[in-house]
């Protein structure tokens, strides 16, 4: 499966060497976009609609660290991928334990049936927007989502997922022509004002925890394996990993700058027709439907992204084969797993009431990874016996011990509040 | 769960076709009758086979009983004309440093686990020598490919046995259940019962440096020696069967045959 198909036609017209340059890009859109992109799902354009609605540019310094840190994390994950040519599972296997590997896996599929059930229910709440009973929308999502897998053209879907997601480029626009305080955009990007209080806090790790997920660093890494990266050709995937990185970012910048700008002040959402009226200035009445259109798009990325993450770890840890390139009956566990992941996700996002809730819970579970993963990416970064040459150096890797520190003591932070609300 | 029968043995298929019910009941008579040969097969073999697994990391004991290090791992001596390998040496964890004992002062068993036959052993340089193999680093969970280059497993142990004349490797573990043992709790990590073991005679080589046209794996190799990133079979994923108990039995015997006399 190879996604550096698409600018062949480019060269037989020669075309400008500015379009070309554009194809070019375009070419090398691949795991690193999807991965970061993937992060702005359903649950993640809510959180950001909230730090924009709760707190209004206040929460825009912690997003530019954000995105240094997503950045760091996903080189790391991309080069390891391309210089091993083995997934994030296998290498803590060998690297670490069969323990270590087995624990983080169970964790991994925990967490991710439950993302899995949240971004089906995305997909249900879009479709309602328009009409659609979820009771049709979400099998048909289903059944589209495991042909393209399985049966189908990967690469092909990846890209649609990725136009519906371009909705939310309508974000920035709506940021602009909701005349934001520029000055204050711009200091808020440029120096913190944090506020001192528990809800910032909570607001902040959520940030961390819906941009920096366990499942994006596992699916870039086997992606990366699994398209043949090598390490001939990773300067490519690395603009790519880097770029996927920042636009995915700068897209959730927006939604806070847009609904800062909409409904800044006015406290926290209640409601998703709340963050669509941010993009009413670009859409005026059906500022509604642009927005469903968008969240359909994530959802279905997401959707696709979060169990093929958990299906290519767990087989990759086990040694089975794991490839979208593979037949169904050659990879027999591999599309066992994604295949259940995403009928159990379903039904359960069909379920009535409380059921949808209590799994969706599970998530919290990425808040105990978080720290582990990271620790683990950075160690393997780092080794020698594991890179060889392109082991982090020095000042990367102080960089990124930096961001892993910072990222692991928030989310470590943020579990203890959940549980200690539990309880 | 990870390996499904059907996967392994062609003999699967054949149930289905078999419909007559005299045709099932025998079946299910001679499986049983199978299973039974396995278990008692591989209650013998709880014994006699050595879990490289169950092993790695416990204490090397002098021959008064007293622990002088760790064991980190196990060196075989691979060439083209060995099917099992003989054990050449093991690296043990002493002080914060790896020293290399020769297989010649080493005593091994899944009992009384690894024990030197003399207190003062000779340590040999710690440099890799031409075909050998470091079992814990470059075989345990390293990915199993076949010959047609699909993915297959990752071995969760690797048996050891010994045979006339020294301690050989036999084959390495694939099953679920290996894996379970593995992390299960220590006290039942050395009851080595064997139920999914390939040969190491179909063990072709390392994956090699750079693969074919379909992948790109075994870059590793380039940074950990000659040897590096898994084994590759000499027969297709789906021609594998892999040995159950009594065939491990067999072969075990055979390779104390083998052993007996300087073969050919």
């Amino acid at each position: 499966m190879s996604v550096i198909d698409a600018p062949a036609h480019g060269s037989a017209r020669r075309p400008p060497h500015a379009l070309k340059r554009v194809l070019g890009l375009l070419a090398i859109l691949g795991p690193g976009l999807i991965a970061a992109n993937a992060g702005n799902d359903a649950g993640g354009i809510l959180t950001y609609a909230s730090a924009g609605a709760e707190f209004g540019y206040r929460t825009l310094f912690l997003m530019v660290l954000i995105t240094v840190a997503l950045v760091v994390v996903q080189e790391m994950c991309a080069r390891l991928g391309a210089y091993t040519g083995e997934g994030l599972g296998a290498l803590i296997r060998e690297e670490f334990s069969l323990r270590s590997g087995a624990s983080a896996m169970v964790l991994l599929f925990v967490a991710n049936a439950g993302l899995t059930v949240s971004e089906f229910a995305g997909v249900g709440a879009s479709m309602e927007i328009f009409g659609v009973s979820r009771y049709i929308a979400v099998p048909i999502a289903l059944v589209a989502i495991w042909a393209v897998t399985v049966l189908g053209n990967y690469t092909r879907a990846e890209r649609v997922f990725l136009v519906m997601g371009l909705v939310f480029l309508a974000y920035p626009v709506s940021a602009f022509l909701a005349h934001p305080h520029a000055s204050a955009v711009f200091s808020n990007l440029l120096w913190p004002h944090f506020l001192h209080s528990k809800a910032f806090l909570l607001l902040s790790v959520a940030l961390i925890g819906t941009t920096i997920t366990p499942y994006m660093q596992f699916y870039l890494t086997s992606a990366v394996v699994d398209k043949g990266v090598t390490p001939e050709t990773y300067k490519g995937e690395r603009i790519d990993t880097v770029n996927g990185a920042i636009l995915s970012d700068v897209v959730s910048i927006f939604i806070i700058i847009a609904t800062a700008a909409a409904i800044g002040g006015s406290g926290a959402l209640t409601s998703a027709a709340q963050a669509a009226s941010a993009l009413r200035p670009v859409a005026g009445a059906s500022a509604e439907q642009l927005f469903a259109v968008g969240l359909l798009g994530a959802s279905l990325l997401a959707a696709t992204v979060v169990p093929l993450s958990t299906a290519y770890a767990i087989a990759e840890t086990a040694g089975a084969e794991r490839s979208l390139s593979r037949k169904l009956s050659e990879a027999p566990l591999f599309y066992g797993l994604l295949t259940t992941q995403l009928v159990v996700g379903a039904a359960v996002a069909l379920l009535p009431g409380n059921a949808v809730e209590l799994v969706v819970n599970a998530q919290v579970l990425n808040g105990f990874i978080t720290p582990v993963l990271l620790t683990y990416i950075l160690i393997l970064a780092n080794r020698r016996s594991v890179l060889g040459s392109a082991a982090n150096g020095p000042r990367f890797r102080a960089l990124a011990t930096v961001c892993v520190a910072v990222v692991s003591v928030l989310s470590a932070v943020v579990l203890v509040q959940t549980v200690a609300g539990w309880l | 769960m990870l390996v499904g029968r059907t996967f392994w043995s062609p003999r699967k298929r054949h149930d289905a076709v078999a419909t007559a019910s005299s045709n099932a009941v025998r079946k299910v008579r001679e499986d049983a009758a199978r299973r039974w040969r396995d278990s008692q097969a591989a209650r013998e073999l709880e014994g006699s086979l050595i879990s490289l697994a169950a092993l790695i990391g416990t204490d090397v004991t002098n021959p008064d009983g007293e622990a002088v290090g760790q064991l980190r791992d196990v060196v075989v001596r691979w060439t083209s004309r060995t099917s099992h390998p003989a054990v050449t040496a093991i690296v043990v964890r002493a002080s914060g440093h790896n020293t290399v004992i020769g297989a010649h002062w080493v005593e091994m068993s899944s009992s009384s686990g690894v024990r030197l036959r003399a207190h003062a052993a000779y340590a040999r340089g710690a440099q890799r020598r031409p075909g050998e193999v470091l079992l814990a680093h470059d075989v345990l969970d390293r990915q199993v490919v076949g010959a047609d280059g699909v993915d297959i497993v990752r071995p969760a142990d690797v048996y050891l046995a010994a045979v006339k004349g020294g301690i050989e490797l036999i084959g390495i573990e694939v099953g679920v259940r290996a894996l379970l043992r593995r992390l299960g709790s220590k006290r039942r990590r050395g009851r080595v019962r064997p139920a999914r073991v390939i040969d190491w005679a179909t063990i072709r080589s390392f994956t090699p440096v750079r693969d074919d046209g379909t992948g790109h794996r075994g870059r590793r190799s380039d940074l950990a020696g000659a040897t590096g990133t898994g084994l590759r079979l000499n027969v297709a994923a789906e021609e594998l069967s892999a040995l159950r108990a009594a065939e491990v039995e067999a072969a075990l015997h055979q390779s104390d045959d083998e052993s007996e006399g300087p073969s050919p």
